[in-house]
């Protein structure tokens, strides 16, 4: 008889279980486990969720942590309309230079963020060749300002909900589209009420994904956005400058009170979507 | 090779695929497993390749204990559902892997893998095709390749999952009687699993029917379809 | 009395019930370039324009100065030590995870993917904490001629943990669709695990790890918060490109900052190009939904 072994992992001839798990934990440990556990144990068991919240509740902080989720929430619903509609040019239409600008939507992947802080900066200043534009036009000023934020986080998150979308739109099957014209809707309307909501599932998970990137997005924001506290001092840059002054409660706090934000609301985005592939599945 | 299989069972988790069971398996028989789909037919095959190991029970390969022989050293020729060509890999380097795969001492020489892997292309009758890729080949030259590569590593015996099932009807026709040649001819005991009674009734010498991780009955075509044991073999057999 | 059915009754301009009017489709259009061009292109463009704003030569000469040749230098060490690392990783991860059952897969998956959602100065923040001065640990390490923060082995940590998933997450959904069956039958003929892993899995997977490869280098390169907390910012020391490039900027010496930058955009050419190539000519061997 073979003796039956109670083990995590159900037996198999496939060679390589011990090597494999055991370089994947490893590594898993030393880089993402125990610096996460030391992180979070240094803030709630160290100073606890009060000490914690005494740290973030102050103006300074309050309002980089503010700064930080509204112009992240900004950015990502202007990528999340404008990832959409980029999607869609890019599958369903056919132009000139099509295929270059498909491989270029990669590109705030590909460019170190610190490369797009400088170059945005450089345009967007007020000397610069937009930055001048704008302020004669319009009267604003884009560098150094929120509005320079945005423009950042917008580069940022750029490619993500087109490149969750776009694979959508490919497998869409247009009888879906046919059937809704013969049933006597508009293109437009076919369009909203039919296209859109299959959109919507893969259409959130990029939203969340340029949400959580850019909520965190340090380099390519400190060049443009003039750092000024309490006005357009973000987090992440907070956390720096507590560094910096060695006070290293202070950042944990910061960073745990980011975390938390950030873990909320992705949780909140997993439930719609839950929510909204559930009505997909019932059609 | 006589292969006998003593109240074997396995459990996935919580749920049992086989219940024991046991089968004596006569050498040079060609054996079909008949059932539905969750039956446990592949997951005894696969058992019986190495590929699964038993909760309990024990196979003998000729009489001596093989239930903890590595999948290596079985020397089952395995023929995958899927075939599992090598997609990277000419038909010539797929038929030569076993051989290449053996330590030095026991491998052969080129030439003389040349040599094997031509006399197997040939007893597949397809000897041109050496030079091309699995993904150039029809449905039906793909199983013939899957055949010749577990033939090449010379094995104790021929293990089957639906040889037939990703075929058309046609294409299946032909192949059924190559297999049976094949067999004719290497005098290999061989089991294939199958969902087609027609196929189990026609090809094999003995057929066992399975149900639910049970065997049914045991026996030859003409027997089973003159005197079904069980209701539900009565139901299966002339679906 | 009978309608006759003229051929004409086709409408002038037909259009199929799956597309829209042609003026909308070239205003959808034309507003996508627009913004692509004011956000992308325009700053690629500024690049290479400040940089060359006092012509060749001059940002040639910026990048033969001894600390910009010293960050160069640090950051392909950098890169040269963490991507093997992060392609070991990350071929071990897939092969436990998609070769074998277990429990907590699910979390190992999570726990890999968190990297993603950490901002890339808590990654640094991390690492400062574990092996800062001020810590037990960093402490013991400083005093035994061992300093991590503030060093080239706390750089090569925090840009680990930035580029912890990009291997992992590229092989595990294309490892998972070709299945276990073709190494189940290189074992049956007879092949050892080494043998299987080396002539069966890998030549299946090598154009994936090879686009896997390529993003964690570009990030690997390119990192900036994460390796801002830890490094220190020494000059000539631990100082890599992207941070010698905030120095530059800051100490107003534009052209070498921007000629630094330009060289890390062609960096990004090179990626985008070689993963565009990767994505039209083995666009079955990558995974199937885009992952960043």
């Amino acid at each position: 008889m073979t003796v039956r072994s109670f083990t995590l992992r159900s037996p198999t001839p496939m060679p390589g279980w011990g090597l494999s798990f055991g370089i994947m934990l490893t590594m898993l440990s030393v880089v993402v486990l125990i610096p996460m556990t030391v992180l979070l144990w240094r803030g709630f068991v160290g100073f606890g969720a009060g000490g914690i919240w005494d740290v973030v509740n102050r103006p300074r902080v309050w309002s980089a942590l503010e700064l930080s989720f509204r112009a992240a929430l900004i950015a990502s619903l202007f990528n999340l309309v404008f990832g959409v509609i980029l999607a869609w040019v890019l599958v369903r239409y056919r132009f000139p230079g099509k295929r270059l600008i498909d491989a270029a939507v990669d590109l705030p992947f590909a460019l170190p963020t610190a490369v797009a802080g400088i170059a945005l900066t450089a345009i967007y200043a007020p000397n610069g060749v937009f930055g001048s534009v704008i302020q004669d036009t319009f009267g604003v000023r884009v560098a150094y300002t929120e509005l320079g934020i945005w423009i950042a986080l917008i580069f940022v998150g750029l490619p993500f909900v087109v490149r969750t979308v776009q694979p959508v739109i490919e497998e869409i099957d247009r009888e879906t589209e046919e059937a809704s014209a013969t049933l006597g809707a508009s293109r437009l309307r076919t369009l909203t009420h039919v296209v859109l909501p299959m959109l919507a599932p893969a259409a959130l998970t990029g939203f969340a994904l340029a949400l959580a990137r850019s909520v965190g997005e340090y380099g390519s924001v400190i060049f443009i956005a003039g750092n000024l506290p309490n006005v357009t001092e973000i987090a992440p840059l907070l956390i720096v400058i507590r560094l910096e002054e060695f006070d290293y409660d202070g950042a944990v706090a910061i960073a745990i009170a980011m975390l938390t934000i950030s873990f909320a609301l992705l949780l909140a985005i997993n439930l719609i979507q839950i929510w909204s592939r559930r009505r997909m599945g019932a059609v | 090779m006589n292969i006998e299989i003593e109240e074997i069972s396995k459990d996935f988790g919580t749920t049992a695929a086989l219940h024991p069971v046991s089968l004596s398996i006569p050498s040079g028989t060609l054996v079909a497993l008949l059932g539905p789909s969750g039956s446990g037919k592949t997951t005894l095959l696969r058992i019986l390749g190495g590929l699964e190991f038993p909760t309990a029970g024990r196979v003998l390969f000729d009489g001596a204990d093989a239930t903890n022989l590595s999948v290596q050293d079985r020397r089952a020729g395995f023929v995958f559902q899927s075939y599992a060509l090598f997609r990277h890999m000419t038909v010539f380097d797929n038929i030569a892997y076993g051989l290449r795969a053996r330590p030095r001492k026991s491998r052969p020489q080129t030439a003389e893998i040349a040599r094997r892997v031509t006399k197997l292309l040939e007893l597949i009758k397809l000897p041109d095709i050496g030079a091309r890729y699995p993904s150039q080949l029809s449905g039906g030259q793909r199983q013939r390749v899957a055949l010749a590569r577990a033939l090449a590593i010379e094995p104790r015996m021929m293990l089957l999952d639906e040889p037939f099932g990703a075929l058309d009807a046609k294409v299946r026709r032909e192949l059924r009687q190559g297999l049976r040649d094949i067999h004719d001819t290497t005098g290999l005991t061989s089991i294939f699993v199958t969902h087609d009674q027609e196929e189990a009734m026609e090809l094999a010498d003995l057929v066992v029917v399975m149900s639910m991780g049970r065997i049914e009955q045991v026996g030859k075509p003409e027997d089973i379809r003159a005197r079904p044991k069980t209701e539900f073999v009565r139901e299966f057999i002339s679906a | 009395m009978t309608d006759t059915l003229t051929i004409s009754s086709r409408p002038r301009a037909f259009r199929p019930a799956t597309t829209e009017p042609t003026m909308v489709k070239w205003a959808l259009i034309a507003f996508c370039l627009a913004v692509l061009t004011v956000l992308l292109f325009a700053p690629l463009f500024a690049v290479f324009d400040e940089a060359l704003r006092r012509g060749w030569a001059f940002a040639v000469a910026s990048l033969s100065e001894p600390d910009a040749q010293a960050a160069i230098r640090l950051t392909l060490l950098v890169a040269a030590i963490t991507v093997p690392l992060n392609a070991v990783f990350g071929i071990a991860a897939a092969w436990a995870i998609t070769k074998f059952d277990w429990r907590g897969k699910a979390w190992v998956i999570t726990l890999i993917d968190l990297p993603f959602s950490v901002s890339p100065v808590v990654a640094g923040l991390l690492f400062v904490l574990m092996f800062g001065a001020n810590s037990a640990l960093g402490a013991w390490l400083v005093a035994n001629g061992f300093p991590v923060v503030f060093a080239v082995p706390g750089i090569v940590l925090a840009t680990l943990f930035i580029t912890f998933p990009f291997v992992a997450r590229e092989l595990i959904p294309v490892m998972l669709e070709q299945g276990r069956a073709e190494e189940e039958a290189a074992l049956t003929l007879g092949a050892s695990g080494w043998r299987t892993f080396l002539t069966v899995t890998l030549p299946n997977i090598r154009w994936a790890l090879l686009y896997g490869v390529l993003l964690c280098n570009a990030r690997a390169m390119g990192e900036f918060g994460a390796v801002a907390v830890v490094s220190g910012k020494i000059r000539g020391q631990t100082t890599t490109m992207p941070l010698m490039i905030e120095m530059f900027y800051n100490e107003y010496l534009s052209v070498a900052a921007f000629t630094m930058a330009g060289l890390l955009a062609l960096l990004a050419f090179v990626t985008l190009t070689l993963k565009t190539a990767l994505e039209w000519r083995y666009a079955d061997q990558l995974a199937a939904t885009y992952r960043h």
